[in-house]
């Protein structure tokens, strides 16, 4: 089976100190403002009273989905699932930044690099999976609320966790992209991806604007056709020439020498 | 000068060659074919998305096999963009003297003689004259219309309608493939990229239709051969002119 790297995190494990967030930023030089990880909370519950107020924190990244709505936003393929890890990448000489992939993505894992002006995110940390290492947020975390691994490994630590236990996936019910980041029992926010969207142009291409160009071009490969089967088929001798300077024009039955 | 000594001049002069092309204008044209092809083929090799892509992710992997992989296709389709628009920028700049009267006769139309011809060279080209005489019959003077191929200028209307899309279209083109272009080096809002994706591929794809009956009219139509030798000689025979291009020919003739 091909690998598909994936996360399995116990949020419930999770404590909000930010280490996975500031590890990522460092790791991947992500410029200020912006970020390729997150960590969500439900807000304060002090249905206890306020001694024993609570939150629940949620670790998360880009979900690697199954089903890539920002793959399928992109017109070059610049944004790719790769075959051999199962991570959306982004190759950034083929990315021009067009940035029709950042709202089609449910989970806003994605941004625009405000120097480099291409598209920027988490690549489970290419580089440092290149040099045998883990991604930097799952090393860095104190209370090991992020596993990483293969699950279509049967012996990798996330698969064994995802069959021994319960776990949710965060989805928007309308765009369920199968996403690749698992949480275990149970979590909290879930109402936050937002529907998968492509921009109005990448829409319209695919939905008529191709459809059109293939109509305008087909009808006027007709009209060639029709052109040269009369020409090679029908005898159709020319009455007279066709030109006559006094009325800019000349009836074709009028005789006169042909020039040609 | 009455007809018979016209009709006797013209037998004289039948084989006589008239000006049509400069041999700037011969390489601009050739320039602008290859440019358009090369960006034609390697620009349809940039689409990937399967919901986008017009011919086929075949095309995409043949583009790719030829240049090694996405990023190098995209790079020679802006490096060839790029120098199609300089080495144009330069010549209507440098040679405005030929351009402009180029573009004068390309979009100056006659609408009452020129709609006559593009519905009967139209007519005549597919169904034949007897159609027009059939036509004549119906319509028996109606809208004003005769069973005549009405004479034409410099460029027939047929080629107007060819050359008005793709100078705009060329415009159209040059101009969303620069704010492409620009956008991973110095564009901040992305709305445009996006917009400029779209107009860039349908552009592209009206020209291209356009470009069938070009070249069709070009390499295949009957009589139509004089006009194809001339895109290397520069020179058309006179009677083609006079059959074709009549009110050219006149001006020509009486010097103007």
């Amino acid at each position: 089976m091909k690998t598909q790297l994936a996360m399995v995190v116990d949020s419930s494990l999770c404590i909000d100190c930010k280490g996975c967030m500031a590890a990522c930023k460092v790791e991947n030089k992500v410029p200020e403002g912006h970020w390729r990880n997150w960590i969500k909370n439900d807000g304060v519950d002090f249905s206890m009273g306020e001694t024993f107020s609570r939150m629940h924190f949620q670790p998360g990244n880009c979900m690697h989905c199954d089903v890539p709505t920002c793959v399928h936003a992109c017109p070059t393929g610049a944004t790719y699932k790769d075959e051999k890890d199962g991570v959306v990448k982004v190759d950034e000489r083929l990315c021009i930044g067009c940035g029709s992939c950042i709202p089609a993505c449910p989970y806003g894992a994605r941004y625009r690099h405000p120097v480099k002006k291409i598209v920027d995110k988490c690549d489970f940390c290419d580089h440092r999976r290149a040099r045998g290492e883990l991604p930097a947020c799952v090393i860095t975390c104190p209370t090991k609320a992020r596993a990483f691994g293969d699950i279509n490994d049967p012996d990798s630590d996330v698969s064994r966790m995802l069959k021994d236990n319960k776990t949710v996936r965060v989805v928007n019910r309308e765009s369920d992209t199968r996403p690749n980041i698992y949480y275990m029992g149970a979590t909290a926010p879930l109402n936050w991806p937002v529907r998968a969207q492509a921009p109005t142009p990448i829409r319209w291409w695919g939905d008529w604007a191709k459809q059109l160009v293939w109509a305008v071009v087909g009808i006027n490969a007709l009209g060639v056709l029709a052109m040269l089967g009369k020409q090679l088929f029908v005898n159709d001798p020319e009455p007279g020439h066709e030109s006559d300077s006094t009325d800019g024009g000349k009836p074709v039955e009028t005789e006169e020498t042909d020039h040609e | 000068m009455s007809d018979e000594q016209s009709i006797q001049k013209d037998d004289a002069e039948e084989k006589e060659q008239m000006e049509r092309h400069t041999k700037l204008s011969i390489f601009m044209h050739w320039f602008n074919a290859a440019c358009w092809l090369f960006l034609l083929a390697t620009g349809i090799g940039l689409i990937r998305n399967a919901d986008l892509q017009p011919v086929g992710g075949w095309w995409t992997d043949m583009m790719r096999g030829i240049f090694g992989g996405g990023a190098n296709l995209l790079l020679v389709h802006e490096i060839v963009g790029i120098l199609w628009t300089l080495v144009f920028l330069v010549y209507v700049i440098a040679k405005a003297k030929e351009v402009v009267p180029f573009l004068k006769e390309v979009f100056t139309i006659d609408p009452k003689r020129d709609v006559l011809w593009l519905v009967n060279k139209g007519i005549q080209m597919t169904l034949g004259y007897k159609a027009l005489y059939k036509l004549d019959g119906i319509l028996k003077g109606r809208f004003g219309y005769k069973p005549v191929i009405p004479d034409q200028g410099f460029y027939n209307v047929g080629q107007k309608m060819f050359a008005i899309p793709s100078i705009l279209g060329g415009v159209v083109i040059v101009v969303t493939g620069a704010i492409m272009t620009a956008s991973n080096v110095m564009l901040e809002n992305t709305a445009p990229v996006q917009w400029a994706i779209l107009i860039h591929f349908l552009t592209v794809g009206f020209v291209f239709a356009g470009l069938l009956i070009h070249v069709y009219m070009a390499s295949i139509a009957a009589g139509e051969r004089p006009a194809f030798i001339s895109m290397f000689t520069g020179k058309v025979p006179q009677d083609y002119a006079m059959h074709h291009h009549k009110l050219w020919y006149d001006e020509v003739r009486e010097g103007r």
